[in-house]
């Protein structure tokens, strides 16, 4: 069961991805300046995730280890956490979100900057995990568009950090959701 | 487990009738693991200041209120208080009984401000109201939800969706008390999603200026309805749901759960099983401070001791993770003892972990403790009095650091803390660094205990050889049939606990744990109440925060240890 | 509670030398300064482990994605008695049993048809395995997963059964610890051994 006016609100996912479209022109030669500025960009957004915890729950103390010396993510570029949606591209939503929770979620979402990608971590997030409640959100993708599901209860640092890394090769392939979109309006010359 | 007796109880009994005579509506019901009375609700509120302040009863802690729904009965639902003297240590539980069409109960707010939050939640979940209650609305659940979650007939699954904009205020956030002379008040909403909250929850306040003059704590943003699942599931199946409770220190909660249970069912787990029980759980009180007290530092700005501190925790993952094979919620527990035993070199690294922690922890006092710049922010910052904190239902590190000496694992040993030798840290300002300064004592108390309890481990069985109650060993599930038909029963239908009701209580990281535990017999629980200790903490947190200034807010909040897991469930 | 069992911990008055920040400050900074130069020079205090290229060892009760074992002729153990299915708190599990043709033994005249886990629903912990009266379901140490969509997440009979010896598994959860790992490693390994030479 969605809210079909928080639905109404989002962007659609496009089908098709940029390496079918943008990167071509309109005759089907190879679109050389504007393919490589786009890949330029994308491996610098790759490397920089500037990362929102939405944490809640148990996932949020995982997503503590991910964050300190042990794991350290800042090795993959996504260390400068901010607290402000405002001010980052990547909404890791950790925890469980609540009925209560999710209009804070989807405003959360909307306010981030362009182009932002979501990360849902752990299984309650992803689906509810295992309380089919009367309070608790049976997947965030019932809100927003999510890129990457990383299953566990919570994941270990490392299934998160797996997480990134796939979030960062579909970054630069241009297959996130966010992206896809984009694409899809731009072949359609809208 | 409740550290009662017959005298204790006869006493009880007298000091009650010299104002309530035989006869009357306060009936004594036989047996139980707590004394039990059943009351008319018209007498409550007499009954409850009596019991407050007759000095031979002094039952000055309210720890819980509940409702519990019975269709079947002609009065449907009933109130169930659970009362504890600190000074005589003797337990009380008081059975209010309502029907539905007139679920009315006077409220005990006037008595115990610890009534303040619990009753609201047996409105939420039940509908029961509470006459003179002085802001009962709906604390869990959102404000769009219709029905009440926790009776019978209401479907587990039926959600309700909040919209933007839906959420409730409070009412006075909306009044402007601003007149000519003075126009410098504000209202300032923290969370549910903020970087200091810590989890979720909500505060509102208004400023005047940069002083906190009205407050109000908005929670439920991460009821999970562990209430109702558990109502759904076989009793063994409720321990991973317990885990996620106190996610800090996930075995406490397991371990709580499974000694109420084990309290009904008339088992003790076996030797060696309470030990490593002991030993982890005492582990897991220094990783929840080491998470609390680092935390509370990160918010004043001060990462680097968080960040130290954090490795001892992640060896200390290491340890669990080769026990049970999960980082953070363990499900080792069950009911009558393990799941497994404790692998060959559980000894040797948790002697490393004696060695190891007191480094980083030593490491961190170096840092704070004496820090001039710490203490100015934290003494004299969110201080109670004792009497208040007993008042609001405190228990725990927040309630010893008031000076009030109780802990449950030496008021009413559990797991042979009576044979340990160790001391209950307390402190009298009642303040934030207070806190702080009990929670570091604490967990050098729990590394002597684990200290000692690693020399009395001794080899032997780890789960209850009982074939009603635990999963019979897979080799014998292999290989004979009796056993096999055993599995097959406990895994469908559950074990049976027979009916009854039980108040299981033990010593978490936050403070007293309770489980309020009914069973009609079945493979199911009837009912589980919870009694997370911060619950009781937070609701005083409004109360505290007058008079302080807004950079004030986040070093109380987070020297309280609220975990959000907990406080919502 | 005697007065024996207490242990009052007020805060220590200040010195006055204390009373100066730059004392302390000192102190603290030449904590901060032996962690730093450690980890700079010596990489004696490093605890990093480096993610991906080290692997930071779990023990063998790693409740980490599922394994359908197999018997010898590569049929899965499973005789679809749906126990798993019930101990599941999380109802991830979803079994469709059939009837074997020809049955070799009366024991096992079913096996599923249908054998799909949620890994986004499963919380691993680990009730299926303890369920399990044939030791066909085993958890793995495979804890590493992320999906890009909510149905690669649904896996069913193929991606579960493992073939092979059972040794070359790696194994996590399972009832039997056949080599259990004996050392809790501590402090935690974060550097790759040194290659050995051959020969």
């Amino acid at each position: 069961m969605g809210n079909p006016d928080v639905k109404a609100t989002l962007p659609s996912f496009g089908e098709t991805g940029r390496s079918a479209s943008a990167s071509r022109q309109l005759d089907g030669s190879p679109a050389m300046l504007t393919t490589r500025l786009e890949a330029m960009i994308d491996a610098a957004r790759k490397n920089s995730l500037w990362p929102f915890p939405f944490g809640t729950a148990c996932c949020a103390i995982e997503f503590m280890s991910f964050m300190m010396a042990h794991y350290d993510v800042s090795r993959f570029g996504a260390e400068v956490v901010r607290f402000s949606p405002r001010q980052s591209d990547l909404l890791i939503v950790a925890g469980t979100v609540t009925d209560k929770m999710a209009p804070v979620m989807v405003r959360i979402y909307e306010q981030m900057a362009e182009p932002k990608y979501v990360i849902s971590m752990g299984v309650c997030a992803c689906t509810g995990g295992f309380y089919r409640a009367y309070h608790v959100v049976q997947g965030i993708d019932e809100f927003i568009p999510v890129d990457v599901y990383v299953p566990g209860c919570p994941p270990t640092p490392e299934a998160l950090l797996q997480g990134v890394m796939k979030l960062q090769e579909m970054i630069a392939n241009g297959e996130t959701k966010y992206q896809r979109t984009v694409a899809a309006k731009k072949a359609s010359g809208a | 487990m409740n550290g009662e007796s017959m005298e204790n109880r006869k006493e009880t009994l007298a000091a009650i009738r010299t104002a309530f005579p035989e006869g009357g509506e306060v009936i004594e019901l036989p047996g139980g693991d707590i004394q039990s009375f059943r009351v008319d609700r018209a007498l409550l509120p007499e009954l409850a200041r009596h019991l407050k302040s007759d000095p031979k009863l002094g039952f000055n802690l309210l720890a819980d209120v509940c409702g519990v729904d019975y269709p079947g009965r002609e009065e449907r639902f009933e109130v169930v208080y659970h009362l504890a003297s600190l000074e005589n240590g003797h337990r009380l539980r008081l059975r209010v009984p309502v029907r539905e069409d007139d679920a009315v109960v006077p409220s005990v707010y006037g008595v115990w401000k610890a009534a303040d939050w619990f009753e609201r939640e047996a409105f939420d979940l039940f509908g029961i109201r509470f006459e003179g209650h002085p802001n009962l609305k709906r604390i869990l659940c959102h404000p769009a939800f219709r029905g009440h979650a926790l009776r019978k007939d209401y479907d587990a699954g039926q959600r309700w969706l909040l919209r933007e904009g839906e959420q409730d205020e409070p009412a006075w956030a909306h009044e402007n008390p601003e007149d000519e002379d003075h126009f410098e008040t504000q209202v300032l909403n923290f969370g549910p999603s903020h970087p200091a909250t810590h989890g979720t929850l909500r505060i509102v306040v208004r400023l005047d200026g940069e002083v906190i003059t009205r407050a109000e704590v908005e929670i439920g943003y991460l009821h999970r309805c562990f209430e109702k699942m558990a109502e759904s599931h076989t009793w063994n199946q409720v321990i991973p749901y317990t885990d996620r409770l106190n996610y800090c220190s996930a075995m406490m909660n397991g371990v709580g759960y499974a000694l109420a249970v084990e309290k009904m069912v008339g088992i003790e787990a076996p030797p060696r099983a309470q030990m490593i029980r002991l030993i982890l759980s005492e582990l897991s009180r220094i990783m929840d401070h080491i998470i609390d007290v680092g935390a509370n530092l990160n918010d004043l700005g001060a990462m680097t001791p968080f960040l130290y501190m954090y490795q001892a925790r992640e060896e200390m993952y290491s340890v669990l993770e080769a026990c049970c094979g999960s980082r953070l919620t363990m499900s080792y527990v069950r009911i009558g003892g393990l799941s497994h035993d404790v692998p060959d070199d559980f000894v040797e690294s948790v002697r490393y972990l004696l060695k190891r922690i007191p480094k980083l922890v030593g490491e961190m006092e170096t840092l704070i403790t004496q820090n001039r710049i710490f203490r100015d922010r934290t003494e004299g910052i969110g201080t109670i009095s004792a009497e208040d904190a007993v008042d609001w239902g405190w228990t725990g590190p927040c309630l010893r650091a008031a000076g009030v000496a109780y802990d449950v694992r030496k008021a009413y040993p559990y797991l042979g803390y009576e044979t340990f030798d160790f001391q209950v840290p307390i402190a009298h300002a009642g303040d934030t660094y207070a806190r702080y300064l009990v929670r570091v004592e604490e967990m050098k108390q729990s590394l002597s205990i684990v200290e000692q309890a690693l020399a009395r481990l001794e080899p032997g069985p780890v789960i209850i050889d009982d074939h009603r109650v635990a999963l019979p060993p897979k080799e014998m599930v292999y290989t004979e049939m009796e056993s096999l038909i055993w599995h097959f029963k406990l895994v469908m239908e559950g074990m049976k606990v027979p009916a009854g009701e039980a108040y299981g209580f033990t010593e978490a990281a936050n403070g007293e744990l309770g489980y309020y535990i009914v069973s009609d017999g079945g493979g199911k629980p009837y009912r589980i109440k919870v009694r997370p200790p911060c619950f009781a903490i937070f609701q005083a947190f409004p109360h505290i925060l007058k008079g302080h200034m807004v950079s004030d807010t986040v070093a109380i909040m987070s020297s309280l240890n609220v975990i959000a897991g907990e406080l919502d469930r | 509670m005697n007065a024996r069992d207490v242990i009052v911990c007020d805060p220590k008055p200040m010195r006055f030398w204390q009373r100066f920040y730059l004392i302390e400050v000192g102190k603290g900074l030449a904590v901060t300064l032996r962690h730093f130069l450690g980890n700079l020079f010596a990489r004696k205090y490093t605890v990093t482990v480096e993610w991906p290229e080290v692997k930071r060892e779990y023990s063998e009760r790693l409740r980490g994605r599922h394994i359908l074992l197999a018997r010898p002729d590569g049929s899965p153990r499973c005789v679809a008695c749906y126990m798993c299915e019930e101990a599941c708190p999380a109802e991830c599990i979803h079994i469709e049993a059939e009837d074997v043709a020809e049955s070799p033994t009366v024991e096992y005249e079913k096996r599923p048809k249908v054998f799909t886990i949620d890994l986004l629903r499963c919380v691993y912990c680990g009730f299926c395995v303890d369920a399990c009266p044939k030791e066909a379901i085993v958890m793995s140490r495979t804890h590493e997963m992320a999906f890009a969509s909510r149905g690669e997440a649904i896996v069913g009979l193929e991606e579960l059964m493992q073939k092979g010896p059972y040794e070359k598994l790696d194994l996590g959860y399972r009832p039997y610890y056949g080599a259990p790992r004996t050392r809790i490693e501590l402090p935690i390994p974060v550097k790759a051994p040194e290659p050995t030479a051959v020969g």
